[in-house]
């Protein structure tokens, strides 16, 4: 039985900071995203294989696997998902922008992000489903 | 407080002890590169949440501190003493910071201040020089993004739509200064030009003219006329430090494309003269545009690399991307089943039709249909989302943070079932006594039993929550081993055991100013120089120990040294000096006794008191400080082999067991392990020996004190009634306290005396009684030493 | 000297400090048609600037000094401000 509300958005917030975690699944949550967290790369491609989500949120800089290495993990053909993939740097570094098209995100930020843009590119990039 | 400001201090607490130790190692281990990079992360990760905060002073100071351990960590520079004190320095400014932040949720007004030497300080060995850090370092501070001011418009429009499209294809800013110098600055020997010749990463430099040029013959040439806006990628604090001495005189503005274009696009330009400020609402449909081409500029630097955007799911993505920019650019494509160049294709001509024209006012129509999620309220809710079945959902140990109070408080409540719990005993005696129901009494017993078990069990849960691992107390001596060892001279390896033992977290607090204590006495006094100890056929570097283990219900710290031990000879020829012993015990102390003088209370073995033991705080105060945590301190020395000093405590000092009892009608709590026993005697039995009111208990004379008078408390006995005396044990000797009235004993929490109260020694704590009273604990010690300066 | 002052036109040598901006501002208001090389410049006080920028001479050469020659000189010559550089009255 599917319910007459339509089904919420879900967002992975990947970030190896606790409070930058809680403050971007906060932000999506209050506007209505469903919400899941992932401490690093790993965790995030773990979390990709067991459960479909409509977009990432991805910090760049992490232990264990960084942000570059995620999101080329999550494009490879095991994981395979096109919902899109949001970048987040601390650093804005010459390159690091093509660095993150490279490996498949589709688009780069700076931290911080303003919440409200933060909200914005995230309902516009799930404002489509996503190609199966 | 807010919580994501709670959590932040939380994770901030973790990241500094990171940094902390990881500095340590590195010193040790110089060159390691996972350290490094341990120290590196903890401090990234730090800055990146404190961009959350308006705190630019802390993001500043951490992002230097970040750039030097980065250069570190690529091998640019080696790490030495000098750049470790100043990483130290400024991550202790910063926990100090953070203490104040956690009071008042702000910063210290002083920070801007206290943080410009530091990173001065951290940025020299990176050469920081006039644009070296400025190309790390753009866009760092939380860039709150302004509205363009009105004197934007001293640049040329040309160059700002340039600067506008690149900031836009890049999602970075850029900053904006604009340095009106006072007319008469030039009597003042400065030179504005000279300043700004002086930004990192000047981008660009525009002159704002006065509204009218002066007659050449009334000109005054010493008369600053012109000023000056400046855009450059250098971050706000560089420019912060660069103009601190004429900071009336600045206006920084952060701008990314956005807030330009609108520049462009809105008003026309200002004269310098005419400050109009315009407040510019923000547009969200603007806004999103702009996010919107950002997607397309993303997928147009992705379509057109060379292999990586060709099929699967890369394919897929972009094409996702693409169509939900398109849609919120108003003109909605389908590229269900389009190729990498047909996407291309699509972009650009996206790009071409929705691009903003720099004259025009936004040029979103169609927007009104477009789904955008409101601005979400800057209020983050009280409890964080965390699903446990959620496949995505955090993974790894779940260790919940809990604030200290909360923890106290459960104490508190527990204390206080505790009181409850002991109430029924006496309801149980007044069912069968008052209402003759023997019945109703037992079961009432049998209700208490299993409250009693279930309340032990409660007890030891939250005692077992309260337990901490030595490690706590012992982890700041490192640190200060590592600080003092240096400026004395001195080589020292620190060794510290048994970390891992358990006690109290109020034990635990209560063992830092000891330990601290001890452990500079043995620095400073105990530990002789490399020279010293080579003379005397010792190794070079001594050894100190920090050792705990734990010893039943109590625990055992341990502080020793191999240094030169205590003369027992010469302490005792100072103790009699100072009039501490008689000339008989000058020939009679052992040796033992004689190192046991150093706790006497005006004692202190160094010849002239040093700046590292600080003043007028001695043994004596360690010995005080422990037992008044009801613990002990025993001190060995072997001259010439070293020193050490054991403190015993308990491991749990949360409950404590008390006798109440009462005087001119207010109650006291006394330990009960210091309680014999309580007797009513006959006045008659009542005699004198000199002043002192004694009484002859099986045979022995107990000094009886009249705890009222000793606690200066308006009270008197009716003359012949029977006197209530409760014998205590205190020091081996027997002393009676004459009381108004026994009560019963109560399990309690005793907590630390707090307020006007702190200085009263002769109370030991205070606890919160099942009835809601407040009961004060005696210190039973200092209420004899009142008694006696009473008499 | 950093001043090199002749009939018509001057040299402005190394860093023109405060102390030389009256001889410039005197030279520049009696000076017919006054021409100023700026090659040997490495720096000019904002009051040097300021003079430059009211008695308008011509810039006879660009200065060496990379932060004068790409961003000083712009403002000397108009060809890096606004439109209303003159900035007299509100346009």
């Amino acid at each position: 039985m599917t319910s007459d509300t339509p089904t919420r958005a879900r967002v992975l917030v990947v970030d190896d900071a606790a409070t930058v975690r809680l403050y971007h699944s906060s932000l999506l949550t209050d506007a209505g995203f469903e919400v899941s967290e992932a401490a690093n790369g790993l965790e995030a491609v773990e979390a990709a294989l067991g459960a479909e989500f409509d977009l990432f949120v991805v910090d760049v800089n992490m232990p264990k696997m960084n942000g570059y290495a995620c999101v080329e993990s999550l494009r490879s053909e095991t994981v395979g998902t096109a919902a899109p993939v949001v970048m987040i740097s601390t650093e804005d570094r010459p390159g690091d922008a093509e660095r993150a098209y490279r490996a498949g995100a589709n688009l780069y930020l700076v931290k911080p992000v303003a919440g409200d843009r933060l909200v914005r590119v995230a309902g516009m990039l799930t404002a489509v489903e996503v190609a199966a | 407080m807010n919580p994501l400001l709670a959590q932040f201090l939380a994770e901030a607490n973790d990241l500094l002890a990171q940094v902390d130790e990881g500095l340590l190692q590195l010193e040790r281990v110089p060159g390691d590169p996972e350290l490094v990079n341990e120290v590196f992360r903890a401090a990234h990760t730090f800055k990146g949440s404190s961009g959350l905060f308006d705190f630019p002073e802390l993001t500043r100071l951490t992002h230097a501190a970040e750039d030097l351990l980065d250069a570190v960590r690529g091998g640019r520079l080696a790490l030495d003493s000098q750049m470790t004190d100043d990483l130290l320095a400024a991550f202790d400014l910063i926990r100090g910071w953070l203490a104040h932040v956690t009071a008042h949720e702000r910063l210290p007004a002083s920070a801007g201040g206290d943080a410009a030497g530091l990173i001065t300080r951290l940025r020299s060995p990176l050469g920081g020089g006039d644009t070296a850090p400025a190309a790390a370092t753009a866009g760092v501070p939380a860039p709150v993004i302004s509205a363009a001011p009105d004197w934007l418009a001293w640049f040329d429009a040309e160059w700002l739509t340039e600067i506008a499209a690149w900031l836009g294809t890049t999602s970075s800013t850029m900053r904006f200064v604009h340095y009106t110098p006072d007319t008469d600055c030039f009597f003042r020997a400065e030179d504005p030009l000279h300043l700004v010749r002086q930004v990192p990463a000047l981008e660009r430099l525009g002159l704002v003219q006065p509204p009218a040029w002066p007659d050449p013959e009334d000109y005054d040439e010493y008369t600053c006329l012109i000023s000056f806006v400046v855009a450059t990628r250098a971050a706000l604090g560089e420019l912060d430090y660069l103009f601190r001495y004429v900071p009336d005189q600045i206006e920084i503005v952060e701008l990314d494309a956005g807030a330009i274009t609108r520049h462009l696009s809105g008003e026309p330009p200002l004269t310098a003269e005419e400050p109009v400020t315009v407040a510019i609402t923000p547009m969200i449909d603007t806004e999103l545009a702009a996010d919107a081409r950002a997607v397309l500029r993303a997928a147009h630097s992705a379509l057109t690399m060379e292999g990586v955007v060709n099929e699967g799911p890369r394919l897929r993505s972009v094409r996702h991307a693409v169509t939900a920019a398109a849609r919120a650019l108003g003109v909605p494509v389908d590229l269900a089943e389009s190729g990498p160049d047909e996407l291309l294709a699509t972009v650009a001509r996206l790009a071409g039709e929705a691009a903003p024209a720099p004259a025009m006012a936004a040029p979103m129509s169609d927007m009104s249909d477009v789904a955008v999620p409101p601005p979400p309220p800057m209020v983050v809710p009280a409890d964080a989302p965390g699903r446990a079945d959620d496949p995505g959902g955090q993974v790894g140990t779940r260790v919940l943070k809990v604030d200290q109070e909360k923890v106290d408080r459960l104490m508190e409540l527990v204390g206080e079932l505790n009181v409850a719990k002991n109430g029924l005993t006496f309801l149980a005696d007044a069912a069968e006594e008052e209402f003759g129901s023997r019945v109703l009494s037992r079961r009432i017993k049998d209700q208490y039993a299993g409250m009693h078990r279930i309340a032990e069990e409660l007890q030891a849960a939250v005692m077992d929550v309260r337990m901490l691992p030595l490690s706590v107390a012992f982890g700041r001596f490192p640190r200060l081993v590592r600080d003092l060892s240096r400026r004395l001279g001195k080589t020292i390896d620190l060794v510290t055991e048994g970390e891992d033992t358990m006690a109290d977290k109020d034990v635990i607090e209560a063992l830092g100013d000891p330990l601290v204590h001890l452990v500079r006495n043995s620095l400073d006094h105990g530990i002789e120089t490399a020279e010293e100890r080579l003379a005397a056929g010792k190794h070079g570097a001594a050894k100190l120990t920090l050792a705990a283990v734990a010893d039943g219900d109590a625990v055992i710290v341990e502080v020793a040294d191999d240094g030169r031990g205590v003369d027992p000879e010469r302490v005792k020829r100072k103790a009699y000096e100072k009039g501490l012993i008689s000339e008989e015990e000058l020939e009679t102390l052992t040796d033992t006794e004689a190192v046991d003088l150093v706790f006497r209370p005006g004692f202190s073995t160094a010849d002239q008191v040093s700046d590292l033991s600080g003043r007028g705080v001695g043994m004596d105060a360690v010995r005080a400080s422990v037992e008044k945590l009801g613990g002990t301190v025993t001190m060995r020395s072997k001259l010439g082999q070293g020193t050490s000093t054991r403190l015993r405590l308990p491991l749990s000092m949360a409950v404590t067991q008390v006798m109440v009892v009462s005087v001119a009608g207010q109650r006291f709590g006394i330990p009960v392990d210091l309680v014999v026993e309580t007797v009513r005697v006959p006045a008659g039995e009542m005699s004198r020996v000199l002043h002192q009111e004694v009484v002859m208990m099986r045979g022995e004379v107990v000094p009886v004190v009249d705890l009222a008078r000793a606690l200066d408390m308006p009270w008197t006995l009716a003359e012949g009634a029977d006197r209530p005396i409760l014998v205590v044990s205190v020091n081996n000797q027997r002393v009676g306290l004459l009381v108004e009235q026994f009560h019963r004993e109560v399990d309690v929490i005793l907590k630390p005396m707090e307020g006007l109260l702190a200085y009263a020694d002769e109370f030991s704590g205070t606890a919160l009684l099942g009835d809601g009273l407040v009961l004060l604990v005696l210190n039973m010690k200092e209420v004899l030493g009142l008694a006696a300066r009473v008499a | 000297m950093p001043l090199e002052l002749h009939e018509e036109t001057a040299n402005l040598v190394g860093v023109v400090t405060v102390d030389e901006v009256e001889q410039l501002a005197g030279w520049l208001r009696t000076a017919k048609r006054p021409k100023v090389s700026l090659r040997r410049c490495n720096h000019l006080h904002t009051g040097a600037l300021q003079a430059l920028l009211l008695f308008k001479p011509k810039i006879s050469s660009a200065p060496n000094d990379a932060f004068l020659a790409a961003q000083v000189l712009p403002l000397l010559t108009g060809s890096n401000g606004p439109a209303h550089k003159q900035g007299s009255d509100p346009p």
